[in-house]
């Protein structure tokens, strides 16, 4: 075991030393370079000369489809072979001096890179760079020139929302980080990049802000996304399980989102977001329990409706959870529970019925979740078939066959809908397999092992922690002030401080409510105080 | 950024103690106090209960003299290594024992109201099973997991019982103040089953960030338990009398059962409040079997108390099975409640506490403040 790390470490550190320089010949580094990138035939290799005499000689390589070619052929080509002509003939260093003029003076791009290994140039190219060599100079020009057929920004698929902003994440990772930094336009917000994936070296961009969040959960994320040591990575998932406390858990530690503005509200409140390069998903670490149920729209819509949908929310997620165990708790176990016309007519319903609450629930529950599975991965055109077959056939026709009673249709369907009230879907899935548990718990053992499951999911829950922070916060550790934002949402001017774990500036807002009844009735002095403000 | 640093808040300390004393037992506690304390037994486990704040109090004078350290690291400064090891463990098997009781207790009330058919093995081992799942999980959990079902567990508890209040009939409680010290002297003994648990503010307070505040919570939770334990008499003494009280074995079920509350689906409650109530018994369970793990990796000197909660489940489980049926098992406790807890609730703390005085080990009170 030993060995075998010990081996892969010398690997490692030998495959980051070893990089192949360039020369000052061009015809050396451009085979160079067509034997690493040989067979790849979206490459496209522009040799030309400029110059009075034709004698200067320059090489421009780029990726097809993922540079922009107009740029390349307006800006770049055209621009060099005007311009090295002002090149005196004689210069004792033409390739540096050609080098620099190129450099400073030529080309119209802002982004400019110089390197002096081949290895990088190849990875410029495939990024989407353009690569620019000169004869007689080893320094190679990287011109920012990306332009890749991209989806445009467009409202968030799984994240909708009446009211609030409605841009969501694309798929490239530049627009995705200017449509946080449009939010938050502060230079202590920070952008750290590094590139992970040995193969699709993937750009991981992580935002915070340096005096909200802290400085060890900064450096306890980065550490983490070092670890990570994988061939390619397609979607921010990859980084969550690879990077997250506990792999092993049904629930999520990190919260997956497409909305910039979901982003932008966690970094206010000191966590950091990883943003991936090929996925519409930002992940926000740390996540709580609590914020699994918050939805975005909750601070764009007043504070009184926000409150009761909100416990509507965490009542629904636990209905999702208990309905269907419940319901066999009461009718195999503890009959007397319910008043005596109720459990009549509910016996009255399963009578006929061949199978036990169990079987009845577990029947009704795996064909609701196969529906849902259908519907999901079915085209949209083929998807209405899928209602039509789970309303009629599954729901009507079971009861009239006597397979289900028509109370267990009302349980599941109860369920399910509940079950979607979850805005996460991540969440909600930890949510769907955990009723699966107590199904069968309240089969054997009714009341008690629904509430030993119960407490078997709240000890899993408390002993989960993501990147620190109890999973289970801020109704566990209790600190009261953070619970204005939970299962009530309080209205804004009363969330005066950041939650817990933040690091300096711990104040997020003055309430100067008072001021604006003042000035009701003094309409001078409020003046007055706009004036004072200003200074 | 809370780092996972073994620490427990005042505020957890109080509800580790809450949810320890108030147990199982509860059910059982009416009617040990109107057998021996007849009307006035609510006044009487009152004034007991606010003893009992002392003996709190005494308890986390012994643990500010180690600050930092929990029972089993500061009992073999006091009284050397091996005999202190030796105390540990007496305690500790006190405490499994313990557990199993109550373990076995709630089977049987369970096994009465709730699942008539289900075998009690079944019953005892899927409890202790979970229990293990939390334990292992380290002091951090059982902390957040009491506080957390504190709330789940009291505020549906007070909510049952505030329909039935207005039928209660006040003057059941008459005459007032009778014979007040006979029914002292036939509490007195019976006492220590209702506070059983309190001798874990020992070992919990040795994971305080801030022991200096452990006193507070501690006079808090004892304050709590007090008024729960004298409520809940009032109501049931005032709702059966002393006599009928006395003749059922656990009278606060019955008066949840009796509770109709109009417009609401449920008819009967008891069944519901019995399920809430084993989230007590699960809290009393894990803060007790934590203590049990924490003390054996503290006598065998191993840094992990995890891997002990697996094979103690099968001690417990064979303990709890032990009694042939419920009148075995109360009669046990009536003696084991009288003679042994005592000693550890009362005896051990003072008599540590004694030794460490008179070595002068620990922190002094005037070096405290």
């Amino acid at each position: 075991m030993g060995l075998f790390t010990r081996r892969k470490k010398a690997e490692k550190t030998k495959n980051e030393n070893y990089k192949i320089k360039s020369t000052t010949s061009l015809d050396e580094n451009l085979k160079k370079i067509r034997t690493i990138l040989k067979d790849c035939d979206d490459v496209i290799y522009k040799e030309f000369r400029v110059g009075a005499k034709q004698d200067l000689e320059f090489a421009l390589i780029f990726t097809d489809g993922l540079a922009n070619k107009e740029f390349i052929n307006e800006s770049v080509l055209a621009d060099l072979m005007y311009h090295a002509r002002e090149i005196p003939p004689d210069a004792p260093e033409l390739g540096n001096e050609l080098f620099n003029l190129v450099k400073y003076g030529s080309i119209p791009t802002p982004e400019l890179k110089e390197i002096d290994n081949l290895d990088d140039a190849v990875l410029a190219v495939l990024i989407g760079d353009a690569v620019l060599l000169i004869n007689g100079t080893a320094k190679i020009l990287v011109l920012g020139v990306k332009g890749w057929p991209a989806r445009g920004v467009s409202e968030p698929g799984t994240e909708s929302s009446v009211k609030g902003p409605r841009d969501g994440f694309t798929e490239t990772y530049r627009f995705n980080s200017a449509l946080v930094r449009r939010r938050i336009r502060d230079p202590r917000l920070k952008l750290k990049q590094m590139q992970v994936g040995r193969r699709s070296t993937t750009d991981i961009g992580i935002f915070y802000i340096e005096d909200i969040a802290q400085t060890e959960l900064v450096e306890e994320v980065q550490r983490r996304l070092k670890t990570i040591d994988i061939d390619g990575l397609l979607d921010s998932n990859y980084l969550e399980e690879l990077i997250e406390d506990n792999p092993y858990s049904l629930f999520p530690q990190m919260k997956a989102t497409e909305r910039p503005d979901k982003v932008a509200a966690a970094l206010f409140q000191g966590k950091v977001a990883i943003m991936m390069d090929n996925t519409p998903f930002a992940l926000i670490a740390p996540a709580t329990f609590n914020s699994f149920f918050h939805a975005s729209e909750d601070h764009y819509i007043r504070w009184i409706p926000a409150t009761v949908l909100r416990i509507m929310r965490f009542v629904a997620g636990t209905l999702s959870l208990v309905m269907p165990a419940l319901y066999i708790a009461v009718t195999s176990y503890h009959p007397g529970i319910l008043p005596s016309e109720l459990v009549l007519s509910i016996a009255a319903a399963r009578e006929g019925v061949p199978f036990p609450a169990v079987v009845e629930a577990l029947i009704m529950e795996l064909t609701f979740e196969l529906l849902r599975e259908a519907s999901v991965r079915l085209p949209i055109l083929v998807g209405g078939v899928v209602g039509i077959v789970g309303g009629l056939v599954i729901g009507q026709a079971a009861v009239e066959a006597g397979i289900v009673s028509p109370i267990m249709v009302i349980i599941v369907a109860v369920t399910a809908i509940s079950s979607f009230s979850i805005p996460d879907y991540t969440f909600s899935n930890a949510f769907r397999l955990f009723r699966f548990l107590l199904i069968f718990a309240s089969g054997f053992l009714g009341l008690y092992g629904i509430i030993l499951g119960l407490l078997l999911m709240l000890g899993h829950l408390v002993r989960l922690k993501s990147f620190g922070m109890p999973y289970l916060s801020p109704f566990v550790s209790l600190t009261p002030s953070d619970l204005k934002d939970t299962l009530v949402r309080l209205p804004i001017f009363m969330m005066r401080r950041r939650p817990l774990g933040v690091a300096n500036d711990k104040i997020r807002l003055n309430n100067n409510r008072s001021e604006i009844y003042n000035s009701k009735d003094k309409k001078d002095e409020s003046q007055g105080a706009d004036k004072h403000d200003k200074k | 950024m809370i780092r996972n640093n073994d620490m427990i808040s005042p505020y957890q300390l109080a509800m580790i103690v809450i949810m320890t004393v108030i147990g199982v037992g509860i059910f059982n506690f009416v009617h040990i106090v109107a057998k021996y304390g007849g009307n006035d037994g609510w006044l009487i486990i009152g004034i007991l209960g606010l003893v009992h704040i002392f003996v709190g109090l005494l308890l986390v004078r012994l643990g500010r003299r180690f600050p930092g350290k929990t029972f089993p690291e500061y009992i073999q400064e006091i009284i050397g290594v091996i005999p202190g090891k030796i105390l540990v463990l007496l305690i500790a098997s006190y405490i499994m024992i313990n557990l199993a009781y109550e373990i076995r207790e709630f089977t049987e009330v369970a096994k009465m109201f709730l699942l008539p058919r289900t075998p009690t093995e079944i019953i005892i081992f899927a409890l202790i099973a979970v229990c293990v799942y939390v334990v292992r999980g380290g002091v951090e959990s059982v902390a957040r997991i009491v506080e957390i079902t504190f709330p789940l567990l009291f505020i549906p508890f007070f909510l049952v019982l505030l329909p039935g209040l207005p039928e209660l009939d006040l003057s059941n409680l008459l005459p007032l103040v009778s014979d007040l010290d006979i029914k002292f002297m036939r509490m007195i003994p019976r006492v220590p089953f209702a506070f059983r648990g309190m001798e874990y503010i020992l070992f919990y307070m040795g994971f305080m960030k801030k022991p200096e505040k452990a006193s507070k919570s501690v006079t808090w939770a004892l304050v709590f338990i007090t008024f729960f334990y004298v409520s809940i008499s009032v109501i049931c003494l005032s709702a059966f009398g002393a006599k009928s009280a006395t003749k059922a074995i656990w009278p606060l079920l019955i008066y949840i059962r009796n509770i109709n509350i109009p417009g609401l689906f449920i008819e009967r409650l008891d069944g519901v409040i019995l399920s809430i109530w084993v989230i007590t018994i699960f809290t009393t369970v894990i803060t007790g079997f934590f203590i049990v793990t924490y003390s054996l990796s503290k006598v065998i000197n191993t840094k992990e108390h995890k891997q002990y909660a697996l094979p103690l489940l099968i001690v417990i489980y064979y303990l709890a099975l032990q009694p042939s049926g419920l009148a075995e098992l109360y009669e046990w406790g009536s003696w084991g409640f009288k003679y042994v807890s005592p000693i550890f609730v009362y005896g051990v703390p003072i008599f540590a506490l004694v030794i460490a005085a008179l070595r002068r080990q620990g922190v002094k009170r005037d070096e405290e403040f």
